[in-house]
């Protein structure tokens, strides 16, 4: 953890052939388009996140994680602060959360970024398909606005 | 009364799978089985794709060990192109190889099994999960998380994507090492050998602690297979198949991928979609036999590197002849993972690492073609056919978790009639017959599954399908 820390990484999750499951992953795309020559963002999309990554968060100042929900309203845009999780029995080890996540880095590295975010987007249809449903496709513009304007807001 | 025992899912697999012990009226073991639950269908369906498609059509096999079936099948590919690959591309996909193994090892060893390990067989089992490791042992799950990061971080390098790389192709590899890659892997190297040597030593501690499991943990005699050198040395990638009987002896050695179906069969039982591997003349099921990282230390007379051939020295005096109980693959997969590290290191120098001829062309010139090379868990197969036009008309795999199949059940039939008395079970029981099967790190056809969120439910059931007893986890 010498190396000097990353101002935003940017983490996003999702299965691209799985509809509106894909929204942080096609995000991620869009912010690696518009940010890719920042140096202080880094970039990291994945079909799922693993504890590997907790030493990515740890080397980072802020993290804005990317994601759709299932369980929010389709079409609905969430963006909301994030707190470790504590690892306590009963928690999941094969899907691993933004919250253990945030757990893990500050467990196995005593270094968590000091500002966590999370967006997501309710999903309409995670059914097989590489495109998004009707709902999610109209939040779009309204999604990557929220995400220039938090990143900014991140950078300072 | 007759009863039966049902562990399904067995958890912290890669993939799906049950157990069932059945008990007779006096409440005693008479049999077990490992049952396999998925069907893997790939070998008909790439029936009629172009043969230059299946290394990546094989890939998604797993999600695991993906690069094991990539170079297995390019490997059968070039058999029918009749192509040689050049130096640097067989030393590339060598350390591709190599990289998966140390990272499907380091899943296997600290996500999956360290939990009994370091935790305890009889711990929480709400806690016994890599989040309760790095509660306890926070330098131990620093080391498995890295080790796992410098494997996928190689993959990921050399193929551009940690999961199914495209870069392993017929011929070789689709571009040669860039020098800021390699500068980068070599800078990765001494994190990865604190996290080994930290590992090693954390094991040989606790190893001793765990002598009544190396007892009965699929502790009994049997012959083993795995790919050497011609002098002998563990091999990944290339080289020839060795098959040893259980006291060591070589029945049959250069046993290249052409020749394997002379020497191997497979047996079907009607409780297991996978099937059982065996060695052709003593037929099956006497000509069972062991793979993976146990096996591969047994055969090998040594590894190639330095730490490593001293660390198989050690293991070697664990018996006069090979090393029988399974629990001892835990500690052959951290000398595994020693050994892949080394060896990177060791490919990484190689003068010839950076040269840009790194793939041969050619079409159709056999009709049949055949591969193979060590996946993580053990030898790996790849068998094809193809008309003129190069079109799959039969493809045949025989997978690791195949040729370990009988060694499984056997396994967890020791071990469930030596735990399960008078019908009785415990939570710990129940998780000792199911670390049987893990100290194999089975991977049933997995991609992706919930095995850290599935819930695990045994129940005791009378002959007439009554439940006598059940404990549910999860």
């Amino acid at each position: 953890m010498s190396q000097p820390k990353i101002a935003c990484l940017i983490l996003a999750c999702g299965n691209t052939l799985r509809g509106d499951d894909g929204v942080g992953p096609w995000l991620a795309d869009w912010a690696e388009e518009h940010f890719g020559d920042e140096p202080r963002v880094h970039i990291i999309s994945r079909q799922q996140w693993t504890p590997d990554l907790a030493a990515d968060l740890a080397g980072a100042e802020t993290v804005l994680f990317l994601d759709c929900s299932v369980e929010s309203i389709p079409g609905e845009i969430k963006l909301r602060a994030i707190e470790p999780a504590q690892l306590k029995p009963g928690i999941a080890t094969h899907h691993t959360g933004a919250a253990e996540l945030l757990a893990l880095a500050r467990e196995l590295y005593g270094a968590a970024p000091r500002n966590s975010l999370l967006l997501t987007i309710g999903a309409g249809s995670t059914e097989f398909g590489e495109t998004f449903s009707p709902v999610v496709a109209a939040a779009m513009p309204e999604v990557q606005r929220l995400l220039r304007d938090t990143l900014s807001t991140l950078l300072g | 009364m007759p009863q039966t025992i049902t562990i399904d899912p067995v958890t912290r697999l890669e993939g799906h799978g049950k157990i069932t012990i059945q008990l007779n009226g006096q409440g005693e073991v008479e049999d077990a089985h490992f049952h396999v639950t998925q069907v893997r269908g790939f070998e008909r369906f790439s029936e009629g794709r172009p043969f230059y498609e299946m290394p990546s059509l094989m890939a998604r096999i797993c999600g695991i060990c993906p690069v094991s079936h990539l170079i297995a099948s390019a490997k059968a590919c070039e058999a029918i192109m009749s192509v040689r690959i050049p130096h640097t591309a067989a030393q590339l996909r060598r350390m591709l190889n190599l990289a998966q193994m140390v990272q499907s090892h380091a899943l296997s060893f600290f996500y999956l099994s360290s939990p009994d390990l370091l935790l305890g067989m009889d711990s929480d089992p709400g806690g016994r999960h890599i989040f309760g490791v790095v509660a306890a042992k926070p330098e131990l799950g620093r080391a498995g998380v890295a080790l796992r990061r410098f494997g996928q971080r190689i993959i990921e390098l050399l193929g551009n994507k940690r999961i199914h790389p495209g870069w392993v192709v017929p011929g070789g590899v689709t571009e040669p090492l860039a020098p800021a890659k390699r500068d980068e892997i070599l800078a990765m190297m001494p994190e990865a050998y604190h996290g080994i040597k930290l590992a090693l030593a954390a094991y040989k501690q606790i190893a001793e602690s765990f002598q009544p499991e190396i007892a009965v943990f699929a502790n009994f005699q049997s012959n083993y297979l795995g790919l050497v050198n011609e002098d002998g040395s563990v091999e990944f990638t290339d080289g020839a198949l060795r098959f040893i009987d259980s006291a060591g002896n070589v029945i049959e050695d250069g046993i290249t991928a052409t020749r394997f179906t002379e020497v191997i069969g497979e047996a079907v039982e009607p409780y297991s979609y996978t099937k059982f591997a065996y060695y052709k003349p003593l037929g099956y099921p006497e000509g069972s036999y062991r793979v993976g990282p146990l096996a591969r230390l047994n055969i090998a007379t040594s590894m190639g590197t330095p730490l490593a051939d001293a660390e198989l020295a050690e293991f070697k005096q664990l018996a006069s002849g090979p090393v029988q109980s399974s629990f001892y693959y835990h500690h052959a997969r951290l000398i595994d993972i020693l050994y892949g590290i080394e060896k990177i290191e060791q490919i990484l120098t190689d003068p010839l690492i950076l040269d840009k001829h790194v793939r041969a062309i050619a079409g159709v010139n056999r009709l049949e073609g055949a591969g193979q090379a060590e996946a993580p868990r053990g030898t790996l197969h790849h068998h094809y056919k193809v008309d003129e036009n190069g079109l799959i008309t039969w493809a045949n795999l025989v997978i690791a978790t195949g040729q370990n199949n009988n060694a499984m059940n056997k396994g967890v039939l020791q071990a469930a009639r030596h735990y399960v008395k008078d019908g009785k079970f415990t939570e710990g029981i129940l998780n000792r017959v199911e670390a049987v099967v893990r100290t194999f790190d089975p991977c049933l056809s997995c991609s992706t599954h919930a095995f850290g969120q599935m819930p695990l439910a045994l129940t005791l059931v009378d002959a007439n399908g009554g439940t006598v007893d059940q404990i549910v986890r999860g």
